[in-house]
């Protein structure tokens, strides 16, 4: 488990530019932080199809995530949230720009190995038990299978799948897949948790649970970048958040200096909807 | 190679828990039970009408088993976005091909070897002579077919559904067992351009009929040569390798 060293008190957060964290120290002298962001974005670019058909999802992204952050990514459908999640997963390759994923691209294999990934859908395979599963991931994963042994029932009880985790997933409701999901996102002990709609699907005492533990994370250093339509949950648990619309960051820094810069008492609602242009 | 065989591994669970290879099996039985009750008088003809027809049969069953398991592979992970969890874990796209192409050879290869033990228990108990070496190269024949199956089906999974994939595996299936002496016949004939385009269909398209071993179990013919044996495990194998690389190579530039 790695841990990081506590946020000061008096940490400014510029909102423009390069979304570079700006800290100040007691003397009040603004220094940059030294440590290498977890991920870092650069003039990302990405074009579906070609010709007079292109689509530009993606019109230069810049952004970067710091370890031990959580990093709520908000934007209406179609602003290329999901495009910007598969490009860090490499799953997709940028046309332009450059990302860095621990400081190696995400296209290597190797930089994604303490990297979790959460779908806003995935339909696991039902000839599959949950164990089964975590096991499969596991391997795939390089994980020892000493230590999967200890960690999948630990994590059967963290998602409250435990006493299911030997049936067949072909029983298993939306809610229930989703806990799984979160599990396999898991299974790997992940430094840098990517998390796409979480709680979609999930009943209000799941959501509050999925809340605790994505808390829980942070707490041991873990980073978290989030996808959610939920913007009440969004500004519960995120350390920054970033707005995303028509392929460009619209906005991006801690809510609380968002909405303050904008105007006082204003709702994350509110601040979303002008910063896509609907207010 | 431990992530390869987490897939192998998953599909194996698969193959288990479907009712497929199971009602197959149980169809194999039946017949061979059927083909069995034929031969009660022990008539010759019959005896090798019936391993011809068995050994087929055997053949036919596998690649059922081979084309639905393998063509379902990568279609299935697009749609129910379960690729998407994979691609993320430290897995390079080769060794997802690679993954998936072995599971369908070893899920088609436990099927195969099951239903031919099934017909290797009906060929012994014929009652006419038969010959271990010539039942073993049988069985190393249907292997090799079965390697090259699972390559060609996984090649063309990269461009068509899982429906497509099937219907043009059994056409590809049924035109080179069945036409493939008209079409060099053909070629031979033909000349000019004809004899070029012919002659390029005919090299190019997986020559499944080399595998064919009906005639000379049905007769007990002697096993083939070594030589022969060796130059067909050498042309599955340069063939699965091309099929391979050309679908890694089309899979790693696949927008996902």
């Amino acid at each position: 488990m790695t841990t990081v060293a506590p946020k000061p008190d008096n940490m400014k957060i510029s909102g423009g530019g390069g979304y570079r964290t700006r800290l100040t120290d007691p003397l009040h002298r603004p220094f940059y932080k030294k440590m290498a962001p977890i991920l870092s974005i650069k003039d990302l670019h990405y074009t579906y199809g070609s010709g007079k058909e292109s689509v530009n999802a993606l019109r230069g992204i810049d952004l970067e995530i710091d370890k031990g952050e959580i990093f709520g990514f908000l934007g209406p459908n179609g602003a290329g949230k999901t495009t910007t999640i598969k490009i860090i997963l490499g799953i997709l390759a940028p046309r332009r720009g450059r990302v860095e994923l621990g400081g190696k691209s995400p296209l290597e294999a190797a930089s994604r190995k303490r990297v979790g990934y959460m779908p806003e859908t995935a339909d696991y395979y039902r000839f599959l038990t949950p164990a089964e599963l975590l096991y499969m991931y596991g391997d795939i994963c390089g994980v020892e299978r000493s230590v999967l042994r200890e960690r999948i029932p630990e994590l059967f009880r963290l998602v409250d799948l435990e006493g299911l985790s030997g049936r067949l997933m072909r029983t298993f409701s939306k809610g229930m897949m989703q806990k799984v999901s979160f599990a396999q996102a898991l299974v790997n002990d992940p430094e840098f948790l990517v998390l796409d709609e979480p709680t979609s699907g999930l009943d209000p005492v799941s959501r509050t649970h999925m809340r605790d533990t994505l808390n829980h994370l942070r707490e041991r250093g873990k980073t978290v970048f989030f996808s959610s339509h939920e913007l009440s949950e969004v500004e519960t648990i995120s350390d920054r958040i970033g707005i995303l619309n028509r392929g460009e960051i619209a906005a991006c820094g801690p809510v609380h200096e968002l909405l303050g810069e904008k105007s006082e008492g204003q709702s994350l609602e509110n601040y979303f909807l002008k910063m896509i242009g609907k207010h | 190679m431990r992530a390869v065989l987490a897939i192998i591994k998953g599909m194996i669970k698969d193959l288990v828990r479907r009712k497929d290879f199971y009602v197959l099996l149980v169809f194999l039985l039946v017949l061979m039970a059927v083909m069995a009750s034929q031969n009660f008088f022990q008539i010759k003809g019959v005896t090798r009408y019936m391993r011809d027809l068995g050994y087929s049969i055997v053949m036919l069953l596998s690649f059922i088993i081979a084309v639905t398991f393998t063509a379902k592979q990568i279609p299935a992970e697009i749609e129910a976005r379960t690729i998407y969890p994979l691609l993320a874990k430290p897995l390079t796209r080769y060794s997802f091909i690679a993954g998936k192409y072995l599971g369908g050879v070893v899920v088609s290869l436990m099927s195969f070897t099951v239903f031919y033990l099934v017909y290797g228990l009906f060929f012994v108990t014929g009652g006419e002579a038969w010959s271990a070496p010539l039942l073993a190269q049988g069985f190393f024949f249907g292997v090799l077919f079965l390697f090259m199956v699972c390559a060609m089906v996984i090649f063309l999974s990269n461009f068509m559904t899982f429906s497509a994939n099937v219907t043009i595996s059994f056409l590809i299936y049924i035109i080179v067992s069945g036409f493939s002496d008209t079409l060099r016949d053909s070629i031979l004939r033909a000349k000019g351009v004809l004899s070029v385009i012919e002659g390029v269909i005919f090299y190019i398209m997986p020559h499944f009929d080399f595998f064919d071993m009906r005639v000379r179990l049905a007769h007990s013919w002697d096993p083939l040569p070594a030589w022969v044996v060796a130059a067909v495990a050498v042309y599955t194998l340069v063939y699965c390798l091309f099929l391979l690389y050309f679908s890694q190579a089309v899979f790693s530039r696949r927008k996902l």
